[in-house]
Order: structure tokens, then C-alpha cells, then sequence
């Protein structure tokens, strides 16, 4: 195989997307530890991470910066908007999932909302640093980047702050964690903005690759499920490992055989590892149901 | 305990013969008038909404089967939409002929059938092992990846430029012919989910849904009531599509949005779950909303995703909630349960066995934690053994080993010479042992009668197919199971609330409902998990006798309780656990004044 | 159903009422567990609250403490009202509960478990408040870098115990200390209420080993079926015979002969 045409470009791009899909599967984490709930708008959130971008560096014209910390700051709020209106209200029957419905309702209300007002074709998005070419472009190391930075930031909020371990302990026990008088409400909100800021960031480090588009939104919703899937809920290393495989199996299948038949091949891997592990490859299982 | 006629508490009270009938009328009414409204339809409207009559009846078939997935077995199947596409491509790629020689319509129908059956079940098999979340995530990878091959594979397909539908022969093809054609589908299609619903299928399915544990202690396998209503919902959207597409006259993929899916998803819930009525009317409501309100029409898909968050927030019970005026009467508060032990012998009539329910040397670890230690237990029929020992002595732990809810490490479960499958829980009914649960576990939203008949899930002789098409066994079925479960309501005294929906009653009312429901099988064991818990006193001295008259019937009961009063007043053995391990084991009259046990069960 | 007690006495100055929990009803869901209850706790005095499984004693203090909304009824701490309030308040006006089963953050270490139970206090404070209150368990004190998972159920309890004291409560409610553990170590464990009685603290104890639970209050409760069924100073002479009287509820000429 030549390196240089096929080999090079399926890593990049491979690790580019897979890294996308890592930063979304982080987000479904960052939601589920304080709340058990699995949300439909994490893939949303990447999806504004690149719309918002665009509008606000392209369509706005404001400064990189600003556009940057204001699409972070949007998501976040976003994150807790989820919070107030599609989790808490139905925290106490999370055995019914209607969460499942609320949070696929949100999302679905986010995904039109920015079909009609922004775009139904995919727009561009800014050219951040105009850094690289070829397989070296920024626009494939940015996303590995991002992931790289956020996992190194989140690792060092729980290993090196209060509120970091605090996330951690309403993540592991929440009734011990509220038993001794921590804010769980307010450290449940703050996760959701937190992992708002991380969806958010992953579709404004991937917005180069991807584009401005409403629709990444569902795709983002399934490919950053995957890895948290086969990764184990929860787990942020499992979801890291499993989006990066994701990416370069997907890429690969692209490049070599086509991108209908790369979609129809992880779906199957997908379900076939859920029906063999249906834990994940890297999770345990600790319910007892009586 | 003198046997009497207990007072009618619900203001129902004994209704005449004949009640019954007016009742299934009005039951039928809502449909007689949508019939009637679909009929003159033609004379009262022109062709346009002969398209918009069409279409919805069409969602309908589809709608009437996705129903029995999402509002009876509460599967959140959201990727509907692709088996739509797959009936419609198979009965256009078939009809027109570019793959294989052209077939004959009806031909081409029975493959969408076959083909939408077989795919159904594909994108279900998921939801027998995986939790919510990740099933309606599949359904939803799903959905996504048939669009995709529908555009990428030309050669069939047609790709995006698409394919020309099948067109129905005369007199079906006019407007108003298909429009007819598809109106007889859609009442078969009614028809059949009510013939399923209403039947020992149905309720298994709410059971599944509303109290998964407890379906399985009744004998209900996910699998075996699942995959059947997987097929035919798959069947009858394989159907849809195949009237869809001649329907669109020409099939592209950008027809089958994931908008139509939330549309369906929706339509189910704001019906309510549980409810055929409910659905379908939500199913006309939303396909001729966006018709009344054409300028919104780009935000049809936006307002289904408020109006979806609202029902879920507001009203998670649906339109069936707002016409359910039979619930809204209140219950008067000052109600009793007057148990009527002497007539438990309707109920169990069974042979008074003789063989034993014995555990050997059984062992359970958590993690580090040995729960149970080498357990020896020997359950005698017909009598009343007590289980009693501190927090965490493992009373529990050895009841979910016997019903089947734990595999432990090592030992054996045995009833008389037949040794038990150990951790299958859903295998225990067959074999006559029933249980209660510490918290009750009802389907809340089911009637009381109905929640007791799906004790006897097991027993019913009627096939799925059967069912389906109403044929003399499921009436059979119906009636044995009505007849009995009124007798265990009113053996346990509650027989007065039978039509009551189970979520409106009092916690200790639910206990004597399970009880009931545990009744329905004439067990030969019945294993009672702190059946007191929550009763007062009075209510505790009757359950007493109830246990006591059960154990009569022939019927072994294995009673885990707290309230050492009610041990000592009804066990004939009792046997303590401490550590996971048989402290002692006597008569209760040695028991209680054995001194360890006092200590031990009282923690000195 | 035995009469309660008189009000019992408290030696020494006038008694100051520190917990007051007048008719609390209380359950989950639809089961209510407490039918009003009421109890008192002075400051200061070390009470025990005994009854069989399932009368309603943990569910009892988690009413105390807001981690189980109360349904009925009203608490008053410290002369303040705290119906309502949440765990949160509870522990910041100094009513601290340590739950069940010590449950400490198994991922993280002695240290961080000490600081995660200081969440609320002052930054300045927070190191002396973990020190003193880690210097009644010196077993664990040494070894402040283990995950909390590794550690013995004795050492769990002692952690869970120390983490409660990080509050300086001037309540702290123990809910069976001694659950799981081997017997030198519920020794060691209870020791630490006479310690603590000393500085001041009031105790709230729920214990399965009546015995030893007695020996260190001053006063009992008994409680059954979500009722308080006994009242009476620790050092009552009969006091195991009437509380297993409480239990029972019947008197022996009623408990039925042998079938």
C-alpha cells in the first residue's frame, strides 16, 4: 500500500473524525456521571460547536477569539438549558427513561431550529490558523488536538481541584456524596455545562472537517455513542480509545470499499459487540434489579 | 372470619347482568363514529383530502402495529421510519421489475410483508438484551444507514433520482378507490392489535414494560412475547410502505425522513401508552395538522418535538388519560380489605403435593460478601415456613436465589426430585412457584383485574396467531382468566376495585393485589416477601389468616417478614439466619424462646 | 403498648433541647415508614434509637438530616426550624449524618475523601478541621494516600465517622456503626462516642447491638412499625426485658401456643 496516498490520509482523517466522535462520547460521560442520564443532545452540541462558529467568525465577522469563547460559552448554556428542561424534571423516574423522549425532543427542537434558521446546506466554516497542508492540515490535527487538551484538562480538574473530586464522588455514590451536605444540584449543572463547553469545542475543532451543518447533529448523536458503548458508560478513557478506533475504521472502510458500505459495517460491528458485551469491552456490570 | 358481603366502595357497585354489554358498546363507539366520519368522507370532500384520508390511514397500519412495540412493551423502537422505506422499495423494485422479472402486485405485497417481518425482528433483537437507551439508538443507526444504501445502491434503488411505484388496478386506482382500499387495511390493522392487545399478549407486554421483574417471576419471557409482536410490527410497516409508496406514485429516499419516525413515535404517545384508541387519534391529528396550518409547515417537525416534550413533562399519560372519565371518579378513602379465606378454595383447588422445595449447601458471594453461606432450606407444601434473621442475614438473598433472580456460586434448588435451573427466573412459573416483592411491583397503569390475570400468563392455551385473528381459543383464554382472577380479587377482598386502575390504590391494597396475582397460578409454593410491611395491624391479622388458609389449600409458603408476631402467629416452622448461614431451625413454639435467636434477631 | 416514660432528667444544669422532632411522618412513595414520631435530644447527651429491622430508624434519620422529605410533622435544631431543609443545610447547621454502610468514595484517596467532606468549609479552615478530626482514628491517619476502596469495613467506618466530624457537629447521627464489622473494631469504633461526649457533642445512635449500645447512651428510644414504643433512661434495670416487650408488642400470655 502506498503510504503517502492511502495510508497517510485514512490516519488523519481517521484520527480527525474518530477524535470528534471521542469529544461527543466525553460529553454523553460528562452528562451520565452526575445524573444517569444518556442524552440526545450531545451530538446536537457538536453540531452548534461548527454552526456557531461559522456564524459567528464568518457570517458576524468577529475576531477568532471572541468567536471561539462565545460558541463555548452558547454550548455551555445550552448544556444547562438540557439540564433545567429535558433531565431534572424527570431525574425521579429515570426508571421509566423518560428521558430518552425528553432529551430526543430537545434535540430534535435544536436540530430544526438550526435547519430553518441557519442552513439546510452544509456552510463553510473559517479557516482558523492556516496552519499545514495535505494530511499535515490543521483541519485534521485540530479535533486530535482539542481531545488531547480536554482530556488532559479534565484528568488534571479531578486528580488537582475540589470540584473536581466532588464530580467524581457524586458520579460514584450520589447519595453519600448529598449525605455529606455537597451541592450535588449545583454539581450536576455545572457538569452539564462543562460537557456543553466539551461538545461544543469538539465541533469547533472539528468545524474545518466537518462543516457548518444542522445534519452532523444526528450523525455526531450515533458516532459519539459508539465509543461510550463499546467503551462502557461512564468511562472516559474506554470512550477515547473507542472513538479513535471508530474514526480510522470508518476512514479506512471510506477510502477502501466505499462510504455506504463503511456506514453498514460499524453499524453491525456496533450491535454485534453490544449483543456479545452489551457492558462494553472495557465495563462492568454492578446492577442488581430485586 | 365471618364471611360477608362486603360493601361496594368505589360507587360501582354490582352491576347488573347486561352492564357488561353496553360497556363493550361503549367501547366501540369512538371507532363506529371514525368509521362513519371515513365513510362520508367522499361526499363531503374533495380529492385533496382523499390524499390527506389516505396517507393517515396508511400511517395508521404502520402506527397499529409500532403501538404494541412502543405503548404496550414500552421498547423505544424511533427508527420506524426505515422499515417504511424497505416495504415501499420492495414492493416498486418488485412491480417494476429492474432486478428480477416484474412479480404480480399482491405478489409484491406478501415480499414487503415477509421482508418487513424479518427486518422487524432484526432491529428489535437489540432491545432483548440491550437497555433503552442503546436500543433507540440502534433503531435510530438504523434508520440512518437505510436511507444511505436506498441512495447509494442505484442499480435497485434508483438512487436519488428514484423509482416509479406500483399502480393498484381498478377500482382501487382513483383517489378515493385507494383511499377505500387502504380505510379496509387500516380497520384490519385495528382489528388485530386489539385482538393481541386485549389478550394475555397484551398485558404481558405492559407487564414487560411498567414491571419487568415481576413479568418474569409470572413466566414472561422477553423473547417469547417480544419476537412475535417484532414480526408483525415489522409486517404491518412493511404493508405501509408498500401503500405509501403508491401512494407518493414515485419512491425517493428524501421521502423517508427521520421527521416521519418522530411523527409516528409521537403519535403513539400522545395517544398514550397502553391505549389503540389514543394512537390512532393522535395518528389523524398529526397527519392533517400541518394542513391547517400551511405556513407553518417548515416547523411541522419542531412543533412535533414541543409537543412530544411537553406530553412527556405534562402529561405522560396521553390522550387516553384526558377520555379515561371512568378514572377520574374518586375513590372514597375509608376502604377496607375484608379478605374471604373460605373462598381461596376456587382459586387453588389443587392437589395437595407431596414433594418438598429444597435448597442444598447454597452459596452466594457479592463481590467479597458471602450472602448466603452454605444455606440449607426445606419448604414442606402445604404448610407456612418462616424466614427470619437480621439485616443483610441473607432472607432475601435466598428467596431471589429460589425464584430464579440469582445464580449462586454453588448448591442447588430442587422441587421434590426436579432440580431447578438456577438464575432463570421466568422458568419458575411453570414450575407452580409464585412470589411476592418487599415493594410491590404492579403495572400502575393497568387495571387491578387485568394486573391479577397476568399471573396466570403462563397457563393460557391461545398461539400468538391465534390471538391475532381471534379465533376460539382466545376467548376461551379470556374467559378462564377473567373468572378466575375475579375470584383470587375476591378471595383477598378487593374484588371491588377490580376495574380500578392499579396506581390509584393504597400501598397496602397493592400488597393483597400481588398476592392475588401470586394466586392465579394454584402455586405449589408461594414465596412472600415482607407481605406486612406497610399494613397496619388489623390489616396484618387478616393477612394472616389469608396465608394461613393458602397454606390449607395445599399450597407451600415460604414468608419472609419482620413483624415477629405475625411469624409466630401463623408459621408452623421457622427457620433464623444469621451471616447467610441457618442459626436455627425448629418448630416457631422453640424458636421463640430460643435464646440465641431472640438475641440474635433482635441484635443484643 | 407500654406508656412512656416521664421525662427523664438530665444531671447536671437545666437541659437545653437541642434536636426536636415533633409527629414526623415520612416513607417512599406511596409506603409511609414513620407515623409521627417524636423524639428529643438534649445537647450534649448520647441517645440511643433500637427497634427491629424495617421499624423505621434509618429512615428515621434521613428525615432528621433532608435526605428524605418528610410528609408530615416538624423538626426544629438548635432552637432553629429546619423542616425543609435539605441535607446541605442540615450539615452546615451542624446536624451531621453518617449514613449506613460506610460508604466512602471507594476511586479516591483517605485524603481526598477528608476534603471532599469539607467541600463547605472556609478554605483556611478546612486542613486543621481534617487533622482534628482524623486524630481520633490515627489507624487511618497514617495512610492518608490509600483509595478509600482499599481499606477494611473497620477502616471504611472510621473514615466515614471521621469525614462526619470535619463539620464539628454539635449533633452527629450514626447509623449502625457497627454493621459488618469484626468485634475489636466495634469497640474501638464506639469508644469514640464516649470521646466525643466528652467535647460536647451530642449523639444520635442507631445501633443492631443493643447491648453496647445501651452501655454508652443516656438515653433509649425503641421504635417499632414506624412508632416510638419506649422511652427510657439507659440505665433503667429491666431495660432488655421491656424494650424486647416493646418489640414483640404483645404480652407473652398472647403469643399463640405451637401449631
Amino acid at each position: 500500500m502506498d503510504f503517502g496516498a492511502t495510508l497517510l490520509p485514512i490516519l488523519a482523517s481517521g484520527l480527525a473524525v474518530g477524535a470528534i466522535y471521542a469529544l461527543i462520547g466525553v460529553t454523553y460521560n460528562t452528562m451520565y456521571s452526575t445524573s444517569r442520564v444518556m442524552s440526545f443532545t450531545s451530538g446536537q452540541l457538536g453540531m452548534l460547536g461548527g454552526v456557531l462558529g461559522s456564524l459567528f467568525i464568518l457570517r458576524l465577522g468577529m475576531p477568532l477569539i471572541v468567536g471561539f469563547v462565545l460558541t463555548i460559552m452558547a454550548c455551555a448554556i445550552v448544556g444547562v438549558v438540557t439540564e433545567f428542561i429535558a433531565v431534572r424534571p424527570v431525574l425521579k423516574s429515570l426508571d421509566q427513561h423518560l428521558y430518552v423522549l425528553s432529551t430526543l425532543a430537545l434535540a430534535l427542537m435544536i436540530q430544526q431550529f438550526t435547519a430553518i434558521e441557519w442552513s439546510t446546506e452544509p456552510q463553510p466554516f473559517p479557516r482558523l490558523f492556516g496552519l499545514g497542508s495535505g494530511s499535515f492540515d490543521e483541519k485534521f490535527w485540530l479535533p486530535v488536538a482539542a481531545c488531547a487538551f480536554t482530556i488532559g484538562a479534565l484528568e488534571l480538574m479531578q486528580r488537582h481541584t475540589l470540584v473536581g473530586r466532588a464530580f467524581l464522588a457524586v458520579s460514584e455514590d450520589n447519595f453519600a456524596a448529598r449525605s455529606l451536605g455537597l451541592p450535588e444540584r449545583n454539581l450536576r449543572i455545572a457538569s452539564y455545562a462543562l460537557a456543553g463547553a466539551i461538545g461544543g469545542l469538539a465541533g469547533f475543532a472539528g468545524g474545518e472537517l466537518m462543516l457548518a451543518f444542522f445534519a452532523n447533529g444526528g450523525q455526531y448523536n450515533f458516532y459519539g455513542f459508539v465509543p461510550v458503548a463499546l467503551g462502557g458508560l461512564g468511562n472516559n478513557r474506554g470512550s477515547i480509545v473507542g472513538g479513535l478506533a471508530l474514526g480510522l475504521f470508518q476512514q479506512a472502510a471510506n477510502f477502501l470499499v466505499g462510504g455506504v458500505f463503511a456506514s453498514v459495517a460499524v453499524f453491525i460491528a456496533f450491535i454485534i459487540v453490544l449483543l456479545a458485551a452489551p457492558q462494553g469491552l472495557f465495563g462492568t456490570s454492578t446492577a442488581r434489579r430485586v | 372470619m365471618t364471611v360477608e358481603t362486603t360493601t361496594s366502595v368505589t360507587g360501582l357497585r354490582n352491576r347488573p347482568f347486561g352492564a357488561a354489554r353496553s360497556e363493550r358498546w361503549s367501547q366501540l363507539a369512538p371507532y363506529a363514529a371514525l368509521a362513519a366520519i371515513a365513510a362520508v368522507l367522499p361526499w363531503i370532500g374533495n380529492e385533496y383530502w382523499a390524499v390527506i384520508g389516505t396517507r393517515a390511514a396508511i400511517y395508521w397500519v404502520l402506527v397499529a402495529g409500532l403501538n404494541l412495540i412502543v405503548g404496550f412493551a414500552g421498547q423505544l423502537a424511533i427508527g420506524y421510519v426505515a422499515l417504511l422505506t424497505l416495504g415501499a422499495y420492495t414492493t416498486s423494485v418488485l412491480v417494476a421489475g429492474n432486478v428480477i422479472p416484474a412479480v404480480p402486485l399482491p405478489l409484491a405485497f406478501g415480499a414487503a410483508t415477509v421482508i418487513g417481518a424479518v427486518f422487524g425482528l432484526v432491529v428489535g433483537l437489540p432491545a432483548l438484551r440491550l437497555r433503552t437507551f442503546y436500543f433507540a439508538m440502534s433503531t435510530l443507526g438504523f434508520a440512518t444507514i437505510v436511507t444511505q444504501i436506498a441512495l447509494a445502491w442505484k442499480s435497485v434503488t434508483g438512487g436519488g433520482i428514484g423509482i416509479v411505484a406500483p399502480e393498484f388496478p381498478a377500482p382501487f386506482n382513483t383517489p378515493w378507490g385507494f383511499y377505500g382500499f387502504c380505510l379496509i387495511v387500516a380497520a384490519i390493522a385495528t382489528w388485530m392489535s386489539a385482538n393481541v392487545a386485549h389478550s394475555r399478549f397484551g398485558r404481558a407486554l405492559v407487564a414487560i414494560r411498567d414491571a419487568e421483574v415481576a413479568a418474569e417471576a409470572n413466566g414472561i419471557s422477553k423473547v417469547q412475547f417480544l419476537v412475535p409482536v417484532f414480526l408483525l410490527g415489522g409486517a404491518m410497516a412493511g404493508i405501509a410502505g408498500g401503500l405509501f409508496a403508491t401512494l407518493q406514485t414515485y419512491v425517493t429516499p428524501d421521502a423517508f425522513t427521520f421527521d416521519l419516525s418522530v411523527l409516528f413515535f409521537i403519535a403513539i404517545l400522545i395517544g398514550g401508552r397502553g391505549s389503540i384508541l389514543g394512537p390512532l387519534l393522535g395518528t389523524i391529528l398529526l397527519t392533517i395538522l400541518p394542513e391547517f396550518a400551511a405556513p407553518l409547515a417548515a416547523w411541522s417537525t419542531f412543533l412535533y418535538a414541543v409537543l412530544l416534550l411537553v406530553i412527556v413533562l405534562a402529561v405522560p399519560g396521553g390522550i387516553a388519560d384526558l377520555i379515561d372519565f371512568k378514572n377520574r371518579r374518586p375513590l372514597t378513602d375509608a376502604r377496607e380489605i375484608q379478605p374471604q379465606p373460605a373462598l381461596l378454595s376456587r382459586v387453588i383447588a389443587r392437589q395437595p403435593g407431596s414433594q418438598p422445595l429444597s435448597l442444598r449447601n447454597v452459596v452466594l458471594a457479592f463481590g467479597g460478601v458471602r450472602a448466603l453461606d452454605g444455606l440449607d432450606l426445606d419448604v414442606q407444601p402445604g404448610r407456612v415456613h418462616g424466614l427470619i434473621g437480621p439485616n443483610g442475614s441473607g432472607k432475601t438473598t435466598a428467596l431471589n436465589v429460589i425464584s430464579g433472580y440469582y445464580a449462586p456460586q454453588n448448591g442447588s434448588v430442587a422441587l421434590g426430585g426436579a432440580t431447578l435451573e438456577l438464575g432463570h427466573p421466568e422458568s419458575r412459573a411453570s414450575h407452580g412457584i409464585a412470589r411476592t416483592f418487599q415493594t410491590p411491583r404492579i403495572v400502575g397503569e393497568a387495571s387491578v383485574l387485568e394486573n391479577v390475570m397476568i399471573g396466570a400468563t403462563v397457563t393460557g392455551r391461545a398461539t400468538f396467531l391465534e390471538t391475532l385473528l381471534a379465533l376460539p381459543r382466545r376467548a376461551t383464554d379470556e374467559r378462564v382468566l377473567k373468572a378466575k382472577a375475579t375470584a383470587a380479587l375476591t378471595a383477598v377482598g378487593l374484588e371491588t376495585l377490580a376495574d380500578i386502575r392499579a396506581n390509584r390504590l393504597q400501598h397496602s391494597e397493592l400488597r393483597f393485589v400481588e398476592i392475588a396475582r401470586a394466586l392465579m397460578l394454584s402455586p405449589a409454593f408461594l414465596l412472600l416477601d415482607e407481605p406486612a410491611a406497610g399494613l397496619s395491624a388489623d390489616e396484618i391479622d387478616r393477612l394472616g389468616s389469608l396465608i394461613t388458609e393458602i397454606s390449607r389449600q395445599g399450597t407451600g409458603v415460604l414468608l419472609v417478614e419482620h413483624h415477629a408476631d405475625l411469624i409466630f402467629a401463623i408459621c408452623e416452622r421457622v427457620t433464623v439466619l444469621n451471616l447467610g448461614r441457618v442459626l436455627a431451625e425448629g418448630a416457631a413454639a422453640e424458636i421463640r424462646v430460643h435464646k440465641e435467636v431472640v438475641s440474635a434477631y433482635l441484635g443484643a | 403498648m407500654p406508656t412512656l416514660a416521664p421525662e427523664i432528667p438530665i444531671p447536671g444544669t437545666s437541659p437545653q433541647v437541642l434536636l426536636d422532632v415533633q409527629s414526623v411522618e415520612a416513607g417512599y412513595g406511596k409506603i409511609g415508614v414513620l407515623h409521627g414520631v417524636s423524639i428529643t435530644v438534649y445537647a450534649g447527651e448520647v441517645v440511643s434509637l433500637l427497634g427491629p429491622n424495617g421499624a423505621g430508624k434509618t429512615t428515621l434519620l434521613r428525615a432528621i438530616s433532608g435526605l428524605l422529605p418528610l410528609t408530615g410533622g416538624r423538626l426544629r435544631f438548635d432552637a432553629r426550624d429546619i423542616t425543609g431543609s435539605g441535607p446541605r443545610e442540615t450539615a452546615r447547621a451542624g446536624l451531621v449524618h453518617v449514613i449506613e454502610g460506610h460508604r466512602v468514595f471507594t476511586q479516591q484517596t483517605i485524603a481526598d475523601n477528608m476534603l471532599l467532606a469539607g467541600y463547605d468549609v472556609p478554605r483556611r479552615e478546612r486542613a486543621l478541621r481534617i487533622e482534628q478530626a482524623l486524630a481520633y482514628f490515627p489507624e487511618i491517619a497514617s495512610r492518608l494516600q490509600v483509595l478509600g476502596g482499599a481499606l477494611s469495613g473497620g477502616q471504611q467506618q472510621m473514615l466515614v465517622v471521621a469525614q462526619g466530624l470535619v463539620r464539628r457537629p454539635r449533633l452527629l447521627m450514626l447509623d449502625e456503626p457497627s454493621a459488618g464489622l469484626a468485634p475489636v473494631l466495634v469497640d474501638r469504633v464506639l469508644d469514640v462516642i464516649g470521646e466525643l461526649k466528652q467535647q460536647g457533642t451530642a449523639i444520635l445512635l442507631v445501633e443492631q447491638l443493643v447491648e453496647k449500645a445501651i452501655s454508652r447512651s443516656d438515653r433509649v428510644y425503641a421504635i417499632t412499625r414506624g412508632r416510638i414504643v419506649l422511652e427510657a433512661a439507659a440505665a433503667t434495670p429491666d431495660l432488655p426485658r421491656r424494650l424486647e416487650h416493646a418489640y414483640f408488642g404483645h404480652t407473652d400470655a398472647a403469643i399463640p401456643p405451637a401449631v
